[in-house]
């Protein structure tokens, strides 16, 4: 029947159209050529485009397969947007049962999911994060960021550059590296200034991009004259400060400058790249896991990408640099 | 009024619906300033026919012509513009707006898209006035009663100037007291040189207002005879296809008291308190009609005695024994029987069997189990031995019961409520939707159940049918009873007037100005 | 700490408040006049997103926030073409046909996101314009005079929704055809059209409130930017009553509550994030309880019509 069939045209239309934003699995490149080439898959929480932590882990893993001579040496595939955990797990589980070499959970909300899936696979290498458990695995990584570090250092900058004598912090909830990273930034200010101001807002949401430009605004409207924050809806707060115009902006997680390209100071950002070319090596000895990766600015595995469109004074890029070295030879704790 | 119709001829009316023919090559003609009545028992095809000539429906044969020039009505817009318009038996009216707001509802306005209320309202006035419609234009539809939506209706057609008027039941719903007042706008509306059709299954009424009587059967036309000098057993012959067993005088030998009712108090569904103090008597060998209109309680009476609504206070006793927070299976055990108002709701489970409807309760019976099993070969042969006793017809006995007729149905019903030899029996409005033949066999029964010695309690909204087989009859408005008379010391106007709240020798209720109209 | 009842402090909160109000104002009025003629669209979130999308990429594009406004009710027609195509003429259930609706502006927005603009980028949207005199009123004009188009415009749809709904003959249709439609087919309305027509002006509406969204808030794109915005724009018609002003003191309530614990946090109060993300949520559950509005109901809403039965 004509109706009927009008009917599932639309529903069938509706579900691809699901399909494309939840699972968005891809392959990046097709694999080609007589060499058989080495697949790592990677299940991430929010899209390779979130500018943050996503994006992150995905502009690593394209850097390694660019170094390795592209698609023919190193198949890449990814599911994103998989903010459901059973999702998630039947996505791992799925990648190691296709063969792939490396299976990554790039999210703290799938050690559950790993410490399921990888014993079933023992000849596959996984690896997860945030976090430093492996779960005494042999198969398994576990990775995490010491996102403190790069928030003192931002913490000083800001502490040094707000005109306002005001700062405020926008985060989504209070776990894992959005809290660390704030503890870090609030002890960066403190090591400058310890009575200047600071107010914090919980939006309740990595993914609320609304709320989380009403928070920057309040903080705006309260005096703060510098603003930071984590998560996927840290793009709201940054629209903010662009719209207030004067407001400075430090970031995490990935360069954020291209949004605010006028007040972005600068942006910690992950580069994940040393770790992986770390654990593809180990695997090629024949070690499938058992390690824990911290990122550190010590290690390069953190970097602070300062803005070029902002010119900062020698002086307070002085001291930006010192904070750096010194949380590197270990003098400076990030963290109170 | 210019532009009056003067003549309607619809000729050879065919019309099919898959596996019926609901109208079978039907003659009708009206004349402006007559009454012509179309006369039949339910399904005979007096909607369908009617719903043809206002545009609800298409015809599959035969032609419509008005004053002489055939017509093709594709939709109500259609018919309404040509000067037709149709009170139906459910109002079509939106119950959250105002009188105004319903009637200018469809209508162009005067200011373009703006509403103009102050016309609508003037004109609803004015017709009020010529013809004795009694209606505030402000007042809310839903706070109105059933009389005065269908004075809405009415002036809802007029405003949109039809001069022909189709009324389907219209006294289905109303008080004896409100139809006379309605034959009295629909004579002022004769006269004023309207045609009217009066779509009824009631002899009287029929007799009463109309000029012309046509009767249809099974979707055909029986015959058209003028209302003046015809017999009544002619019609019903007509409208039946038989001549009806005349209810024979019996007499009154109350026995002991059954059902006693004391002060029994209820909530509706509203939470409002529905029921205020209900104080009534059923003994054995005698029925008591509970007369009222809709929505007085009888309603929540009957479902506080079958044990489906909560007795705030009072006490309900069964020969002598407190029932009042009994569960409903529990009261069967103790003898008791109901046939409900809603059967398809409360009586009957619509996609069972025949057979598994007889059953709902009676599976537990001894009589039709095998230790835990049961014993399908004994319930078989109990459900084959009812349905011919009740006459009900069914093609088998694992017919869904959906698809007998509303009859059928209901002689079911009785015949599993009686075929336990109640003490008691709860019939509420037993004959509802039912037609003539089928009303006629359920009379029968309740009489020789009756005779048998059981109490019965029936409620009916038709007041000729209560009067004509209770012993006694109580009147119910607004939840007490005005009074409880023997059937030969009072008569249906009495009734009427009680059903009404006036009690005998009350002072008559003064004319309400109508206060938007005024000044 | 500052003083939490100083006068700045109210008026941030209420800036903030009116600000956030704006997309509920327009999904939940657009949704009003969608429900008073029976269709409830459960799609309100989709569009919002699938127009929210093309306002932004239309501004991207050619820099023109009026283009992208454009863009965004010409999506939100779409979609409201679609939705009573689906619910209206094939008498679909309505339910299902919203979630569908709503996954498909979901998922395509994201789609439409990555292939055309790979990653986040933010554009200028609507400008605040003050408006001489009234916004130098002390206090009040900064909160109420000194906004965006878009704004005013969420705020002037309120009595313009209540001046259609209350006063025009097109009003009393959409009314009738949601509480009997077999009454308004009787008298020559037609049932079908009228329900378009609502479907579609709720539709267009939601798609303003996606644009105000993502070209007057946020001035950015990005995936799932609603964050379901548009089912709580679905409750609040209910919150409302299914009235105009109903709908805007929901907005305006559940707006405040969630200005209000963005200040308490900014400030410094004590009170435990987590707490103070539910007070909207809690208020919201509160007032609906409450409130009791089920008797306003559209008595045909969620059901479809066929003529010839009553």
């Amino acid at each position: 029947m004509k109706l009927t069939r009008i009917l599932m045209a639309f529903v069938l239309f509706a579900l691809i159209g699901a399909t494309a934003f939840a699972t968005g699995t891809k392959e990046a490149a097709p694999a080609t050529g007589a060499a058989k080439p080495l697949r790592i898959a990677v299940v991430m929480p929010s899209s390779t485009t979130d500018m943050a932590f996503s994006q992150s882990m995905w502009q690593a893993l394209q850097i390694i397969q660019k170094e390795m001579g592209g698609a023919s040496a190193l198949e890449l595939k990814y599911s994103e947007n998989m903010f459901i955990v059973p999702d998630a797990a039947a996505a791992l589980r799925d990648y190691a049962s296709q063969g792939f070499d490396i299976v990554i959970g790039h999210g703290s909300q799938y050690g559950s999911s790993i410490r399921e899936v990888a014993p079933d696979f023992p000849e596959t290498v996984f690896a997860w994060g945030t976090d430093v458990n492996n779960f005494g695995l042999k198969n398994v990584y576990a990775y995490t960021a010491a996102a403190e570090q790069g928030g003192y250092v931002n913490g000083v900058l800001a502490a040094l550059l707000t005109k306002t004598g005001r700062i405020g912090v926008t985060g989504p909830v209070e776990v894992g590296d959005a809290k660390t990273y704030i503890d870090g930034f609030v002890n960066g200010v403190a090591s400058v200034n310890k009575s200047m101001p600071i107010s914090k807002t919980w939006t309740g949401s990595f993914s609320d991009v609304a709320l989380m430009t009403a928070a920057a605004k309040t903080h705006i409207a309260n005096g703060a004259g510098a603003l930071t924050g984590s998560s996927q809806s840290v793009v709201g707060s940054i629209g903010a400060a662009k719209e207030a115009g004067n407001v400075l902006w430090f970031g995490t997680q990935a360069d954020q400058a291209s949004l605010a390209p006028n007040l972005t100071v600068a942006s910690q950002v992950y580069d994940w790249t040393g770790m992986l070319r770390d654990i593809i090596a180990n695997r090629k000895a024949g070690k499938l896991g058992g390690d824990a990766y911290i990122l550190t600015i010590a290690n390069g595995g953190l970097k602070i990408a300062f803005n070029p469109g902002f010119s900062i004074p020698a002086d307070v890029k002085a001291k930006a640099d010192a904070a750096i070295t010194g949380i590197k030879n270990g003098t400076i704790k990030a963290l109170p | 009024m210019a532009g009056m119709i003067q003549q309607v001829q619809m000729t050879g009316i065919v019309k099919r619906f898959p596996g019926v023919l609901a109208c079978n090559n039907i003659d009708f003609d009206l004349h402006a300033g007559e009454v012509h009545a179309l006369l039949g028992e339910n399904g005979a095809g007096k909607s369908t026919l009617m719903k043809i000539l206002y545009g609800m429906y298409q015809l599959d044969g035969g032609s419509i012509a008005i004053d002489g020039a055939v017509r093709r009505f594709h939709s109500p817009a259609d018919s309404l513009d040509a000067g037709i318009g149709m009170i139906h038996q459910h109002f079509m009216l939106v119950p959250t707006m105002t009188v105004a707001q319903n009637v200018a509802l469809g209508q162009s306005s005067d200011k373009k898209f703006l509403l103009d209320l102050k016309t609508v309202t003037e004109r609803i006035c004015e017709l009020s006035a010529a013809y004795g419609l009694k209606v505030n234009p402000n007042d809310l539809v839903g706070h109105l009663s059933v009389g005065e939506q269908q004075r809405v209706e009415i002036i809802k057609a007029l405003y949109r100037g039809a001069s022909i008027i189709i009324l389907d039941e219209p006294t289905a719903v109303l008080t004896p007291q409100e139809v006379d007042d309605l034959f009295i706008i629909l004579k002022k509306m004769v006269k004023e040189g309207h045609g009217l059709v009066f779509i009824s299954h009631k002899l009287h009424e029929v007799t009463a207002l109309c000029d012309r009587i046509t009767v249809l059967r099974d979707g055909c036309k029986m015959g058209t005879r003028p209302a003046a000098g015809v017999e009544r057993h002619e019609l019903i012959k007509m409208m039946v296809g038989r001549d009806l067993k005349e209810l024979s005088h019996r007499d009154y030998k109350p026995g002991a008291e059954r059902l006693t009712i004391t002060d029994v108090r209820a909530s509706g569904d509203r939470g409002t308190e529905t029921l205020k103090g209900i104080n009534l008597s059923v003994h054995a060998g005698e029925i008591l009609g509970l007369a009222g209109v809709s929505g007085n309680g009888q309603l929540e009476l009957a479902e506080c005695l079958i044990g489906i609504r909560k007795v705030d206070s009072g006490r309900i006793l069964l020969d002598g024994l407190d029932i009042a927070s009994m569960k409903l299976n529990e009261r069967i055990a103790k003898g008791m029987a109901i046939i409900p108002e809603e059967r398809m709701r409360d009586g009957a489970v619509n996609d069972f069997s025949v057979q598994d409807n007889v059953f709902l309760h009676d599976h537990t019976d001894k009589e039709f189990r095998t230790g835990i099993f049961l014993n399908f070969k004994k319930m078989a042969a109990h459900a084959k031995k009812l349905v011919g006793e009740y006459t009900v017809k069914t093609p088998t006995l694992e017919t869904p019961i959906k698809n007998l007729s509303g009859g059928n149905i209901q002689k079911l019903i009785m015949a599993r409520e009686l075929a336990r030899k109640p003490t008691v029996l709860i019939a509420a409005q037993p004959t509802r939707g039912v037609d003539i033949g089928a009303s006629e066999y359920i009379h029968q029964r309740l009489l020789m159940q009756r005779d048998a010695g059981t109490a019965i309690l029936l409620t009916s909204e038709d007041l000729d049918e209560l009067y004509a087989l209770s012993d006694r009859i109580a009147v119910i408005y607004e939840g007490t009873i005005m009074g409880v008379f023997l059937r030969q010391d009072t008569d249906i106007q009495t009734l009427g007037l009680l059903m009404a709240g006036i009690r005998p020798g009350d002072a008559p209720k003064p004319d309400l100005p109508i206060a938007s109209c005024e000044g | 700490m500052m003083n939490v009842f100083s006068f700045d402090v109210l008026s941030g909160v209420l800036r903030t408040m009116i600000a956030l109000s704006t997309p509920f104002l327009y999904a939940a009025l657009g949704e009003t006049f969608s429900q008073l003629s029976g269709v409830v669209n459960l799609g309100v979130d989709g569009i919002m997103l699938l127009a929210g999308f093309f306002a932004f990429y239309a501004v991207f594009l050619t820099g023109n926030v009026w283009l992208g406004l454009l863009a965004a009710m010409i999506v939100g027609l779409i979609m409201g073409l679609i939705m009573s195509l689906v619910s209206v003429t094939l008498k679909a259930q309505q339910g299902i046909s919203g979630i569908g609706l709503q996954m498909f502006g979901l998922g395509m927005s994201s789609l439409l996101f990555k292939v055309l603009v790979g990653t986040v980028k933010t554009v200028s949207g609507f400008a605040p314009v003050k408006i001489p005199l009234l916004g130098d009123i002390p206090f009040l004009g900064p909160i109420l005079f000194n906004n965006n188009v878009l704004v005013y415009g969420g705020f002037l749809l309120v009595p313009i929704s209540w001046w259609i709904l209350e006063k025009t003959t097109l009003g009393l249709k959409i009314k009738a055809v949601g509480q009997n439609p077999a009454a308004a087919d009787s008298v020559g309305i037609n049932v079908n059209r009228i329900r378009y027509f609502s479907v579609c002006l709720g539709a267009v509406l939601a798609g303003v409130a996606g644009a105000s969204l993502s070209i007057s808030i946020a001035n950015l794109f990005q995936d799932n930017l609603t964050a379901g915005q548009g089912f709580i724009a679905v409750a609040l018609v209910y919150f409302g009553g299914w009235s105009p002003v109903g709908v805007l003191g929901g907005a305006l309530l559940f707006s405040l509550a969630n200005s209000a614990q963005l200040w308490l946090q900014v400030l410094g109060i004590n009170v435990p994030a987590s707490l103070a993300v539910m007070l909207p949520y809690l208020l919201t559950i509160v007032v609906l309880t409450v409130a009791v509005n089920r008797g306003k109901q559209p008595a045909a809403l969620n059901k479809q019509f066929f003529r010839g039965e009553n």
